[in-house]
């Protein structure tokens, strides 16, 4: 306690259970009448917030959300009305008597197996809108994306190099490059024509110091420019720089100095 | 973007109360990621990660009113629950608290998984440039949830020092995040 209020330390230990029972119970105690204290436990636990996010995202087990669905679908407020375990009664009434009910459980049969047909059509109707709304997020997804790629790779998109005025363009490129997808998007402008047995290679420098990893072949057009577009890569491969190079036209399985065109990725 | 899922969190809640499956969907897609992350991290093992995340997002489903507006963002709330959740799971012990316990002051925005994203990045950041004794503390009690006289116990550190570092750290984190 700190005048006459629980201190910024146990508060948080609080928060994050981490008093011992007898601690926990007095702080428990003096919350429910100190509005100030709460107002604090709720700022302490606004931080803590910040710690769980910190936490590196993994994706979920496959099939997660339809088992989720499935609970929800099924779950009680979606159920339809039980009997609520009512106990059934056994008729001794003679056979005869029954035979008369016969066709009144044959209707109340139909009753609910037309309830449980509607139950069905309703959930599967539900499943149907989330997959409806998903298709359409991906393909709008998709379309922005293919919109994206053809701008980049199209023959006859204009690419301008903003340089100082009286200039003289200079061969450069722009690499952009997500390791966690291994994906790669690689332009250039005003490259030097090449030899016919010569090509350009792109490489990936990785930053754990591993060998350069090559990262596509590739020669400019008339007007010196060139890309190279999502080149088979190693996924996670963390980058810390890219390096162009001059290669036999086969290519080359470690760079050939010099390095024609580099540039530092910057760190995380 | 379409319905469900461009909608916000506060609609989205609004529209599970009248027990539309879709809102439910959407929020699934926005935080069952996340909520399991969180949940693995403490337990280190999916199948358990996997049954703290359906049963919290359930709750949601069930109990949506549990979340209410002004404690913060469901996002946020979500995260702490968690946490809880899976440390009673590590604990072998019944729910210590329950989830209307849970009232943080936090508007952090958490809808987008570009925004979930970015906010990691930022605290991971922060997070790696306090002293290396703060943070070992605080992973001590938030992801493998142990009592400060554990802690204590286990470090070797008097008990008024891991709670001031715990604390402290906390402090620099929020520092850190507003800067």
């Amino acid at each position: 306690m700190t005048n006459g209020h629980i201190s910024q330390e146990d508060l948080t230990l609080h928060a994050m259970q981490a008093l011992s029972p007898e601690e926990d119970a007095a702080v428990r105690s003096h919350l429910m009448e100190c509005g100030a204290c709460r107002d604090d436990l709720a700022s302490v636990a606004g931080d803590l917030t910040l710690v769980a996010l910190s936490v590196e995202r993994t994706p979920l087990p496959a099939g997660a959300k339809a088992r989720f669905l499935d609970k929800i679908t099924g779950s009680p407020a979606n159920a339809p009305e039980s009997t609520g375990g009512a106990s059934i009664s056994i008729d001794r009434k003679p056979v005869r008597s029954r035979v008369i009910w016969i066709p009144w459980v044959a209707v109340a049969a139909l009753l609910v197996l037309a309830v449980s047909l509607e139950v069905q059509v309703q959930r599967l109707d539900a499943r149907l809108r989330i997959e409806a709304e998903r298709t359409a997020q991906l393909t709008a997804t998709t379309a922005h994306a293919q919109e994206v790629l053809d701008v980049l790779t199209a023959p006859n998109a204009q690419r301008v190099l903003l340089t100082a005025a009286k200039t003289p363009p200079a061969p450069s490129a722009r690499a952009v490059y997500l390791a966690a997808r291994g994906a790669l998007i690689f332009q250039a402008d005003n490259l030097v024509q090449v030899a016919e047995n010569k090509t350009y290679e792109l490489w990936v420098i990785p930053a754990d110091g591993s060998a350069p990893i090559p990262a596509g072949l590739f020669r400019p057009d008339a007007a010196g420019n060139a890309s190279v577009v999502l080149p088979s890569l190693p996924v996670g491969i963390a980058a810390k720089a890219f390096g162009v190079t001059l290669e036999k036209a086969g290519g080359g399985a470690t760079p050939t100095a010099p390095i024609l065109l580099a540039g530092a990725a910057p760190g995380e | 973007m379409t319905g469900a899922a461009a909608a916000s969190d506060e609609v989205l809640i609004d529209r599970v109360r009248a027990k539309d499956e879709p809102a439910m969907g959407a929020i699934f897609d926005r935080y069952a990621t996340m909520v399991y992350s969180v949940a693995l991290r403490v337990l280190k093992e999916p199948g358990q990660a996997e049954d703290v995340m359906q049963e919290i997002l359930l709750q949601v489903w069930n109990m949506p009113d549990r979340f209410v507006r002004g404690r913060g963002s469901l996002g946020a709330w979500l995260a702490v629950v968690a946490r809880n959740r899976a440390i009673d799971v590590l604990r072998q012990r019944r729910p210590t608290e329950s989830c209307d316990e849970v009232v943080l002051a936090s508007a952090t925005n958490l809808a987008s998984e570009f925004e979930q994203r970015a906010m990691m990045e930022k605290v991971r950041g922060v997070m790696k440039k306090l002293p290396e004794e703060q943070q070992r503390s605080v992973e001590l009690a938030f992801f493998e949830g142990l009592s400060h006289s554990e802690i204590a116990a286990r470090t070797g550190d008097p008990l008024g020092t891991v709670k001031t570092r715990i604390r402290a750290a906390l402090i620099s984190l929020r520092k850190g995040i507003e800067a």
